[in-house]
Parts: structure tokens; C-alpha cells; sequence
């Protein structure tokens, strides 16, 4: 299976990440080869097929023709046996790369040397950019190639900033703008947004910190939210930002960071909450990875038992007893850094003197790697490969280490400054070159431009809503506040999760982007995109009815001994909606509430008891997400009064009924019943109706950043043919937002 | 293994797992590490079928009846082990609880084990018992820990490319306080989301997972598919140069649609069975769970869970009405797994289907935990019983618990292990943990026990450290 003497075409490559410098086409479809092949096909040569070699694989490869190469056949299963035999089929990537590698003629590489090993500095490393290039990236990286036109730059600008579209009016606006200066000046423009640049940044913190909404778990777990966006509003410098997290002093402190992620009940030595607080601070600011020394030394890094428990000593009420795979040891680590050479523990601190020591030696000038891990994720995400590949480990060697080390010392030296960092580099060339999405073939990675990036699923569900106007409402239950929210607000939906939205129980640096077939339901049928898809469209042409505001919100009703009284004006009104809706009850099948004591008001005065108004409707004790349309006409009533209640019965821990019951004197639109306060995040697009040609503009300049070309017009002009409804619109919307053009960025 | 690993030093280790490095990279997800063994073992079963009996199911009132006390006012509850009488099945020296009358008859297509023993979390807390006995890892744990059905997803692939290969039947995500505790196990974790499960709340509504938005015609549907082709065709941008990415996007959609006009998705049209037979399994969303679950196999689906659903304090999770709460559930199982059973081997599927009907632990009147090693009460028992709603087993036992396989390679008419007849009803013979249970699924599905995946430079085992070892002694 592991074919050593495979040996000769990985030579050299030692190390995981030194590996992942080199990602030609051919390097990557050998890498395939070798993970589902050559266990057959490598030494062992099954069927005579040797695929380490040209020579060996042209039984099956025929270089220049994947339609004709056996391979293609063998791995789609058109010709069978399909291979791998006996194990899983490759994915469609896995196979699109193949492919594309017989397309390309079927190259191997020659053999290459050992490379010498390389050691991480900690220090800061002063460097000199070389000369040429008015921006210093440009000229580490010299790539001559024409940047990209305005249209994308803004696309690209906007996302990687604000997580939305740019409009097609702040398009506009910036292409025809003719200043100097001009994309520097809309980077600094968009920074300048706290409220747009935080609710984009929000979630790569919420990735890394283990933060996540509406999440309710046992034990102990704290959100961060409220400080951490204010501190990305106010875009608090990073060593501070990193300071407040390692050692949270006053109330307003994240401590949630330290408290981890717990569960009743034993857990293993090595997840304890210091533990994982020295794993995480490891892991997300020094680029170091703790997890396997936990639990015993590390088998394949430097890291060992007490370097683990030395860094945990600091978050723990007292230094911790070293437990090796769930044995104690018997012997305690005092708190010791990772590189002891930043500076000693003075002894018999206690834990907040132990935290402030921690967080000084994370973050002072003389750890270097602190920076560089930054800037290398900041680097990752913008351009879509970090300097050092796997952000997670910064022991491995830069593709370009000069580079590192100077944005490094350049991003320190500004004061930690997030903003300015992001904005050197996208103010650099580099930034604005095209995308590529393969990398030319070669000893080492090297640059041409960034890579073509998938949108995220919080960017997904923003764009479509930016695209529609149709931003949903998010309720805060301590305040009561209703506000258009951004993804990042909402409790993750079987949509995101698909598309990406990682549980926040483990520390998440780099998400999935791979398309999937489960994706794919999601996106062709799944009723999350479906309803977000077809109100956006209405809403676009104006037909989306009105939400009208309750009469009547009992807010959450929980138990008996809540119950609001409800008392409203009829004067006019010619029906009478009443809901009663879910609000997180344990067993929504079982519980049961309503309207009680429930009765009509005449003009004269004259209570009427509702069973008498309404003899074949009952009132109470009904089931969630019952809907009921009183007709009113002719009755003559003016008012309306009951209490909200929750049945007796339904309080039974059990059932745990939690509710809220509504009251409309006109149809209430089932996704509103709750008004928000306040413009949305982006200001509802204005669909130009007058001429197809004008709406269809309208949504590629949105959607793409582009005008349609003369096909796409041409086809969007015979899809609406007579007149644009909201169908044909939703449908369109559906197509352009699975465009790949779409769903990366290009 | 980890003592081998110990002498390997980094260089060697990884040119010698060199192959799947940078595969794992170049395909996104981790790559697997076969184990010691030089060959996989021959699968005994291409499909499996877990019936998840959510919130710990009492197993001296189903499958490991003890003796029977009725109930009278003043009962001392140390003194009830069973609430129900015991019944004979078709095999001699099986006897089940009453009430199953149907699955009574069916023992002899099966195993049943009763010596299965929960692991020792400290605290019993459902949803983390139920997250260790579907990944095989109690949490927290410092990756993303995937469950057996994306195990199999990944290792296996589909069996029918149409059909998603882990497909989870029955559970409603949004529970309340243990939401995001059940969140953290339906998850492919680190191996990727192209593995993670296909859910399906309702059976009944299944039929609109595969069908067009609820609001769109077929002909509508269809249509729109035509037009974004031909807009991808019209695109003057993708036309630039051959694009991997851009073809994996578009062709995760075409499977999407394919899975959507594939012959296979009319298995999840429920409406499309005789009407005989949808009453047969019509118990409520359990039963039709089991009829997806059959329609789905005949389809060529590789992993399908159907869960009698946690939600805390139901089904299952009995705290107090025991026996009466019991009688309610066992109709609810009895009929649809037993016709499950049959359905499938009158089909001539039941050889190579493995069912695996399983619970998170058992239930006792007395101990919390285990016996020696018992955890904070969460249920007052009295001493004497005055109401109805005391009789019955309402403690968390994590000492003993059973496990039914059907099919699949199992041995037939076959008991395994033993619990004592008095209390405390500890397992004397044939005790299992999820290691070896899981060890023994794996192995009848072909993936031996110390397969691992590669994640963050290190191996994730299948069974807890490759430590399960598959029990020989259940296969036929």
C-alpha cells in the first residue's frame, strides 16, 4: 500500500509543508496517483500497469487525450472494473485533475534534490525589499502581468472587506471615477465601515476563537460576541486584541476564550479547559501545534508532554500534574513558555499573574512568530495560499521568507494595526493580479497572482440578500431588539453547514470550499436558499405584500406563571389573525397553549365570550403554529381581550413549552412577524423595470460586477420573454448565483 | 501501533505514508492510513442500517427480560427488575420482554448481544453519550470527530451513486438545550462535508428532499436546470481556460440534479408503496423511517440511520412512567423492524444488509452509572413505589445494554452475552464496548478496525486508537 520506493519522485520532500510549496498540476495529479493507485499499480504493476513512470502508465494513459486513456474510463466506471478496486471512487476534483494532467501530455517530474532543513526564527528578521517596485510586496514579487479591471478589483475589494456586493450604483461610481489613487482610496473607504467591515470579520474570529451564536451547551461555554465586535468595530490593535484574550482581567474581558469548551461529566487530562486554552493560544497565535503532545510527546515535531502542560500551567488555578495518555505522571510543569528564551516565569504567581506573564510573552516585540502567524493568515486569506502554506504551523519554510519576515516587522512596526495591514496588501499589485487556479510546474511555488477563492457560506447568504434586498430579522433575547441581521447573527442552517460552517467546538483556521453533492441539493432544492430566492425576487418587483405590525406580541411565554394579557382595537378591521408560535419548546409535538378567557368587545360595551362569537373555533389550548382567521364582518365588535398562556400540562419539564402568540388585524407575513428597527445592512437595490435590458444589467453589474455580454443578453432578453415576473426574475437570480463566476472570487 | 510510532521519527513517517500526503491535499480532505493488516477483510454486508433507540432503552423491559414484579402501591422499587413478564421467541433460549410479538418471531434471522456496556463519561448527559457511541470518541475532543455513517461514506463511497451514501432518517436538529451537543456528532468533522449525513426529519415529507422546491412545477424545475446551462455557456468569463474548480462546482450541481431525476429518488416517495404494506410499518415516524430505510437499501444505499428521535425526557429517556411509556413504545419498533427483516430477505436483501438496532446505554431502577462506578443521581427513586409512575426503569445503567443484528454476515438465532439475574445485573459474559461493537461493524462492512485518517499530521482511528477489536464469534 505505502510504496516506498515511490520514493525517488517525492524526494526531498521531507516535510508536509514543504510539500505543499509544490503544487504544479503534475505534482498534485501524482499525488493522487500515489494516494489511490500505486498500492496496486506502483511496484506490485497489477494488470502491467506502472504508473510511477510514463513509460509504465501509457497502458492506460495516452498522453495529450484523456478522452481516450483508460485510466478516465476505468476510475468513472464506464469501463468496468472501476478502480480503485475495492475501495471508495475519486471525487469529482480527484478526477477533473487527472484529467486535465493526460490533457496536459501526461508529465513526470525529474528527480530532485535534498533539500537542507530548515529552522523557524523566532526573532524578528529586519529585511530590505528589493529594489524596484513602488509597493514593497511588488517588489518581493515581481509578476508582469496586467491587473485586474475595475469591476473585479471591486468585487474582489468588497467581499474580502465587507462580505457583501458592491452595488451596481457604487460600481458605477468607482469605475468612472478618474482619480488618482483611486483603489487605495476604496480600500480605505471600506475600512473606514466598521459596522459592514465587522459583520465580514466576525466569523473568520468566530472560526478561530470557538465563538458561536445561540450556541447552548451543559457545562460552562461563555460567548464572546459583544467584545469581540467592538473590538473589530474599533479595530482594536492586535496585540491588544491578543492580550485580552490570553489574560481577560476586567468584566468586559473575553474570558470565554479561556473557559473553553466543557461537558459535564470526566474529561480526558488533556482537554481540560487549560488544556485547551494552551492548545488554542498555540495553535491560533504562534502557528504551533500542541495537540499531539497533550497527551505524549509528540511524535513528529519538537513539541513534547511538558512543553503542553508548561504553556497550560498558565491558564490553570495551580501548575498542572503532567498526565502521559491518561496516567499521571506524578510530577507538576510549572508554567513555562514554548520558547523559554522570550523570558522566565518569576515563581509563586497566582493565575491573573500568571495570565498577565503569558500574555506579554505572546505578544512581545521579541516574538516574532506572533506576527508572522498573523500576517500569514491575513496573507492566506486575501491571496488564498499563506506565505507559509499550512497556517497552523509556521515551523515550516516560507515559500518566500524575506517577504514573511518584512510584512512581519513592517505590520509590528504600525502598531499591530489590522487595517493597515490589510490594506498594504491590497494596495500592493500582487493583490490586484488575475486569479489563477494553477500554478506553473517547478521545483518551488511560485507566485502569479492569488488564488481563485470560493465565497464563504455567511458570504453566500449576504450576497444573495444584498442581491434581493429581502435581509432577515434577528431578535437579541436579552433586549428584545429586532434588527436586519448579517449571517453571522443567525444559528448555522442546514444550508451553511453545507456550505461550509464549521461546529465551533474545535478551532477552525481554514474552511472547506470543496463543492459537494450535498451542497448541491442545498443549492438546487433546499428550502433555506428556496424561500431566501423567491421572497428576494418579490421583493425585487415590488410585489412582496406589506408586513404589517402586530396589534399584539406576547414576546416568549414560558411556564404558567407568564401570561400576558392581550388587549387590542378592532375599530375597522374586517379579520382577526391569531398565531401561536414555537419559541424553542423541548417537545413542540406535545405542548399546547392559547388564547384564555378570551372574549369580544361590542361597541356598547357587552363582553361576548369568544366560544359564543365564534362557537366553532376554539381558542386555547391548541398546537404550535396554529394560524386562526377570525372573520369579523358585521359582528360589530371593537375590541378584543385575553391572556396568553402557556396549558398547564405543557409546563411539565418534559415539554418545557416555550411560545409567542400574535395578534394581526391584517395578513402577517409569516417571515416578519417581527418588526425590525433600522435600515438594512445595505441599502435595498432599486430594480430598473423599465426595460428588460435595463434589469438584466442591473443584475450581472450586482451579481458579477460586469456588463452581460451580447450571449447572455441575448439569452436573458428570450427567457423573459414578453414580461419579466417574479418567477422568470427568481429563476435568473437562482442561475447567476450558481455560476462559479458567483461563488468564487475571481 | 503508538509504540512503534514512538522509534519512527518524523522524517520516516511521513516518506513512509508519502503517498497520501499530498493527495490528501490536492483532493481536500484527509487521505486514509491502512493498518497492519495486508489485506481488508471480505465484507460480509454492503449496507447498514442503524435503528438508534434514542434516550437509553431499558433492557430488562425489551430484549434482557428478568423477572417479572407487578406493580402494587408500596413496592420497593430495589426489589423490580422487569415490569413486564417475559415471552419465548422462535429461539429456544431467547426470551424477550411481551410485547413483541412481531419481532418475536424474527430472532432467528439475528444476533442479539447483552452484555453491550456504555463508556465511563463521569456524568451521565444523553446527547455525549450518544456523541461517543456514534463517533467512538467522548467529546471534547481537539478535532472534529466524524460518525460511523461518514466513516463509511468516505471509506466506502455509494453504493448507488445516485443515492447519498449517509443518509440520517427521523431527527429534528433543533431540540433545545442539547441542539448543539447533537450538532456536534451529525457531522462528517475532519474528513469533509462532502461525507457529512443527508438529513431527513420526516420520512413522510422525504419525498420533497428530491424533488423541486415545493413551490416550483417539474416543468419549471426542469427548465431552469436548461437555463443555467445555457447561461454557463453564454459566460464569456468561464469559457477562459480549463478550470478544475469551476467543473467540480458544476458538476456537484449536475449530481445534485441527476440524484433528483435518478430512479433511485422515487425510494423516497413513500406514497409510491402498496397500501398493505405502508400500514405495516404506519406505527408513526419511527415505523416509515424503517420503510425509507427498506426502499432506500433496495435503491443501493450504503449507511441509513433511522432514529426513534432524542428529545430530551421522550421516547426512550424515561424518567418516570416507565412501564406505561414502554408499553406505548414497543409497537412503535416492533412491527416495522421485524417487517424491516423480513421485507428484506424476502427481497433476497438481508444477507448483505447488516441492521444494527442500538441504544446510548440501559436503564436501572437503582444504580446511575455503573455498579462500582456510579455517577450523580438525576432521577429520585423512592424507597416504595405509591404511583404508577414510579414502576419502571428509570436510572441511567451504563453497565449493560443490548445490541440486535440482523443479516449482514450475523450469526442467526444466536445470543452473546450474559447479565446477571439479580441486582446490580452486571454483564458476566461477553461484555462489549462501542470499540469492539463498532470493530465488528466495521469488519462486516470490509474496513478493518485500525483504519485511520490522516488529520493534522496524525492518525484518526476508526475504533478509539485502532483499539477495537471485531468479535468473530457473532459472524456466521
Amino acid at each position: 500500500m505505502m510504496d516506498i520506493s515511490f520514493r525517488p519522485l517525492l524526494a526531498g520532500l521531507c516535510a508536509l509543508p514543504a510539500l505543499l510549496a509544490q503544487d504544479s498540476l503534475g505534482d498534485r495529479a501524482h499525488a493522487v496517483l500515489a494516494a489511490r493507485c500505486l498500492g496496486c499499480h506502483g511496484s506490485q504493476a497489477q494488470g502491467g500497469l506502472d504508473l510511477r513512470t510514463q513509460a509504465g502508465a501509457l497502458r492506460a494513459v495516452q498522453p495529450g487525450n484523456s478522452a481516450a486513456s483508460l485510466l478516465m474510463a476505468r476510475i468513472s466506471g464506464a469501463k468496468p472494473p472501476r478502480m480503485p478496486m475495492g475501495g471508495a471512487p475519486l471525487t469529482a476534483s480527484e478526477t477533473e485533475l487527472l484529467r486535465q494532467w493526460i490533457d496536459q501530455g501526461a508529465p513526470y517530474p525529474a528527480a530532485r534534490a535534498a533539500e537542507p532543513k530548515w529552522t523557524p526564527p523566532l526573532a524578528p528578521r529586519q529585511v530590505t525589499p528589493p529594489a524596484g517596485g513602488a509597493h514593497p510586496i511588488d517588489a518581493f514579487l515581481p509578476v508582469n502581468k496586467p491587473l485586474v479591471s475595475d469591476g473585479v478589483f471591486a468585487r474582489r475589494v468588497w467581499l474580502d472587506l465587507w462580505g457583501l456586493l458592491p452595488t451596481p450604483a457604487e460600481l458605477k461610481r468607482f469605475e468612472d471615477d478618474r482619480t488618482e489613487g483611486k483603489r487605495d482610496k476604496l480600500v480605505a473607504r471600506l475600512l473606514s465601515h466598521k459596522e459592514n467591515y465587522a459583520g465580514h470579520w466576525m466569523s473568520f474570529w468566530n472560526d478561530l476563537l470557538r465563538n458561536d451564536e445561540g450556541v447552548i451547551y451543559h457545562g460552562e461555554r461563555k460567548s464572546i460576541t459583544p467584545w469581540l465586535r467592538k473590538a473589530l468595530e474599533d479595530n482594536l490593535p492586535y496585540d491588544e486584541f491578543a492580550r485580552r484574550l490570553i489574560s481577560p482581567e476586567s468584566p468586559s474581558d473575553p474570558d470565554g476564550f479561556l473557559t473553553g469548551v466543557t461537558w459535564r461529566g470526566v474529561v480526558s487530562a488533556s482537554e481540560l479547559p487549560p488544556m485547551q486554552a494552551a492548545q488554542n493560544s498555540a495553535q491560533i497565535f504562534l502557528g504551533v501545534n500542541l495537540k499531539c503532545n497533550s497527551c505524549h510527546d509528540s511524535f513528529i515535531s519538537k513539541w513534547q508532554l511538558a512543553d503542553a502542560y508548561g504553556l497550560a500551567s498558565f491558564f490553570a488555578p495551580e501548575p498542572l500534574e503532567m498526565v502521559r495518555c491518561d496516567v499521571k505522571t506524578g510530577r507538576v510543569q510549572q508554567a513555562r513558555f514554548l520558547f523559554p528564551e522570550l523570558g522566565s516565569v518569576p515563581e509563586g504567581l497566582d493565575l491573573k499573574g500568571r495570565r498577565a506573564v503569558a500574555a506579554d510573552l505572546f505578544t512581545k516585540p521579541a516574538n516574532g512568530r506572533f506576527a508572522r502567524t498573523y500576517v500569514n493568515r491575513i496573507w492566506a486569506r486575501l491571496l488564498g495560499r499563506g506565505l507559509v502554506a499550512n497556517v497552523d504551523d509556521l515551523s515550516a519554510e516560507p515559500w518566500n521568507a524575506d517577504l514573511l519576515d518584512w510584512l512581519a516587522m513592517d505590520f509590528a512596526g504600525q502598531g499591530y494595526d489590522t487595517h493597515k495591514l490589510l490594506a498594504r496588501i491590497m494596495n500592493s499589485r500582487a493583490y490586484q493580479l488575475p486569479s489563477v487556479t494553477e500554478v506553473s510546474a517547478g521545483p518551488r511555488y511560485r507566485f502569479e497572482g492569488p488564488e481563485r477563492r470560493r465565497l464563504s457560506a455567511e458570504q453566500l447568504a449576504d450576497a444573495v440578500a444584498s442581491l434581493t434586498g429581502e435581509w432577515r430579522p434577528v431578535e437579541n433575547r436579552a433586549t428584545r431588539e429586532v434588527a436586519y441581521a448579517r449571517e453571522w447573527r443567525f444559528k448555522s442552517s442546514p444550508l451553511t453547514r453545507a456550505l461550509g460552517r464549521p461546529i465551533r467546538d474545535q478551532v477552525t483556521t481554514v474552511r472547506q470550499s470543496q463543492p459537494t453533492m450535498l451542497q448541491g441539493l442545498e443549492l438546487v432544492n433546499g428550502a433555506t436558499l428556496a424561500r431566501m430566492l423567491r421572497r428576494g425576487a418579490q421583493r425585487l418587483m415590488g410585489t412582496l405584500p406589506p408586513a404589517p405590525k402586530a396589534l399584539f406580541d406576547s414576546g416568549p411565554v414560558r411556564g404558567v406563571k407568564m401570561r400576558p394579557r392581550c388587549e387590542i382595537d378592532l375599530t375597522g378591521a374586517s379579520k382577526l389573525w391569531l398565531l401561536l408560535e414555537d419559541y424553542d419548546t423541548y417537545d413542540p409535538a406535545r405542548a399546547r397553549a392559547g388564547w384564555m378567557a378570551a372574549e369580544f368587545v361590542t361597541a356598547a360595551g357587552a363582553a361576548v365570550p369568544a366560544a359564543e362569537a365564534f362557537p366553532a373555533t376554539r381558542l386555547n389550548a391548541l398546537p404550535l403554529g396554529t394560524e386562526l382567521v377570525l372573520d369579523l364582518a358585521g359582528k360589530g365588535f371593537t375590541r378584543f381581550v385575553a391572556t396568553a398562556a402557556v396549558e398547564e400540562a405543557s409546563a411539565a419539564s418534559d415539554v418545557n413549552a416555550s411560545v409567542r402568540l400574535f395578534a394581526f388585524t391584517q395578513e402577517p407575513d409569516r417571515e416578519q412577524l417581527v418588526q425590525a428597527a433600522g435600515p438594512t445592512p445595505v441599502v435595498r437595490p432599486h430594480l430598473s423595470l423599465a426595460t428588460p435590458q435595463l434589469a438584466v444589467i442591473h443584475l450581472y453589474r450586482h451579481a458579477l460586477s460586469r456588463d452581460p455580454s451580447a450571449a447572455e443578453m441575448m439569452l436573458a432578453r428570450q427567457t423573459i420573454g414578453a414580461r419579466l415576473t417574479p418567477e422568470i426574475l427568481e429563476d435568473m437570480l437562482w442561475a447567476l448565483v450558481m455560476s462559479p463566476e458567483f461563488q468564487y472570487i475571481r | 501501533m503508538k509504540d512503534l510510532l514512538k522509534h519512527i521519527d518524523r522524517r520516516r513517517f511521513l516518506n513512509v505514508s508519502a503517498a497520501g500526503i499530498a493527495g490528501a491535499l490536492a483532493a481536500g480532505s484527509a487521505r486514509p492510513l491502512w493498518g497492519q493488516a495486508k489485506e481488508r477483510p471480505k465484507p460480509t454486508a454492503d449496507t447498514l442500517i442503524v435503528l438508534w433507540m434514542a434516550g437509553g432503552m431499558a433492557q430488562t423491559e425489551t430484549f434482557d427480560p428478568k423477572r417479572y414484579t407487578p406493580f402494587e402501591p408500596g413496592l420497593e422499587s430495589r426489589r423490580v427488575l422487569s415490569t413486564f413478564r417475559p415471552m419465548d421467541t422462535v429461539v429456544d433460549n431467547i426470551k424477550v420482554s411481551e410485547g413483541f410479538t412481531r419481532l418475536a418471531k424474527v430472532m432467528d434471522r439475528g444476533t442479539l448481544v447483552r452484555g453491550y456496556q456504555a463508556g465511563d463519561l463521569g456524568f451521565i448527559l444523553h446527547s455525549r453519550h450518544q456523541y461517543h457511541w456514534h463517533t467512538g470518541y467522548a467529546p471534547p475532543q481537539s478535532v472534529a470527530a466524524p460518525h460511523i455513517g461518514s466513516v463509511i461514506a468516505r471509506t466506502l463511497g455509494p453504493k448507488n451513486p445516485d443515492v447519498p451514501a449517509f443518509i440520517d432518517i427521523g431527527q429534528n436538529m433543533e431540540i433545545g438545550a442539547e441542539s448543539d451537543a447533537l450538532k456536534a456528532f451529525h457531522t462528517a468533522g475532519f474528513l469533509g462535508t462532502e461525507y457529512g449525513p443527508f438529513m431527513i426529519a420526516d420520512p413522510a415529507d422525504a419525498m420533497a428532499s428530491v424533488r423541486p422546491p415545493a413551490h416550483m412545477t417539474s416543468s419549471r424545475f426542469q427548465n431552469r436546470e436548461k437555463l443555467y446551462k445555457k447561461m454557463l455557456e453564454a459566460n464569456p468569463v468561464l469559457r477562459q481556460g480549463a478550470d478544475f474548480q469551476q467543473e467540480s462546482f458544476v458538476r456537484a450541481m449536475d449530481n445534485a440534479h441527476r440524484l433528483l431525476n435518478a430512479p433511485a429518488a422515487r425510494a423516497f416517495d413513500l406514497s409510491l408503496e402498496p397500501k398493505e404494506s405502508y400500514a405495516r410499518y404506519n406505527t408513526g415516524r419511527f415505523g416509515l423511517g424503517c420503510l425509507l430505510a427498506r426502499r432506500l437499501t433496495e435503491a443501493g444505499a450504503r449507511f441509513i440511520e433511522v432514529t426513534t428521535e432524542y428529545i430530551p425526557f421522550r421516547f426512550w429517556d424515561t424518567h418516570e412512567n416507565g412501564h406505561d411509556r414502554m408499553a406505548a413504545l414497543k409497537p412503535m419498533i416492533d412491527g416495522p423492524v421485524a417487517q424491516l427483516v423480513l421485507d428484506l430477505e424476502e427481497r433476497g436483501l438481508l444477507n448483505r444488509t447488516l441492521i444494527v438496532l442500538a441504544t446510548e446505554f440501559g436503564r436501572d431502577m437503582m444504580t446511575e452509572g455503573k455498579p462500582g462506578l456510579e455517577v450523580k443521581n438525576q432521577v429520585d427513586v423512592p424507597d416504595t413505589m405509591a404511583a404508577t409512575k414510579h414502576y419502571g426503569m428509570h436510572r441511567h445503567f451504563t453497565e449493560a445494554g443490548v445490541v440486535l443484528l440482523f443479516g449482514g454476515g450475523m450469526k442467526r438465532g444466536f445470543l452473546y452475552g450474559e447479565t446477571a439475574d439479580e441486582r446490580p445485573c452486571k454483564v458476566v459474559r461477553g461484555a462489549m464496548g462501542i470499540e469492539d461493537l463498532h470493530a465488528t461493524i466495521y469488519r462486516a462492512m470490509g474496513i478493518p478496525a485500525d483504519l485511520a485518517y490522516e488529520v493534522e499530521q496524525r492518525p484518526f482511528y476508526v475504533t478509539r486508537d485502532g483499539k477495537g477489536k471485531p468479535r468473530m464469534d457473532l459472524f456466521a
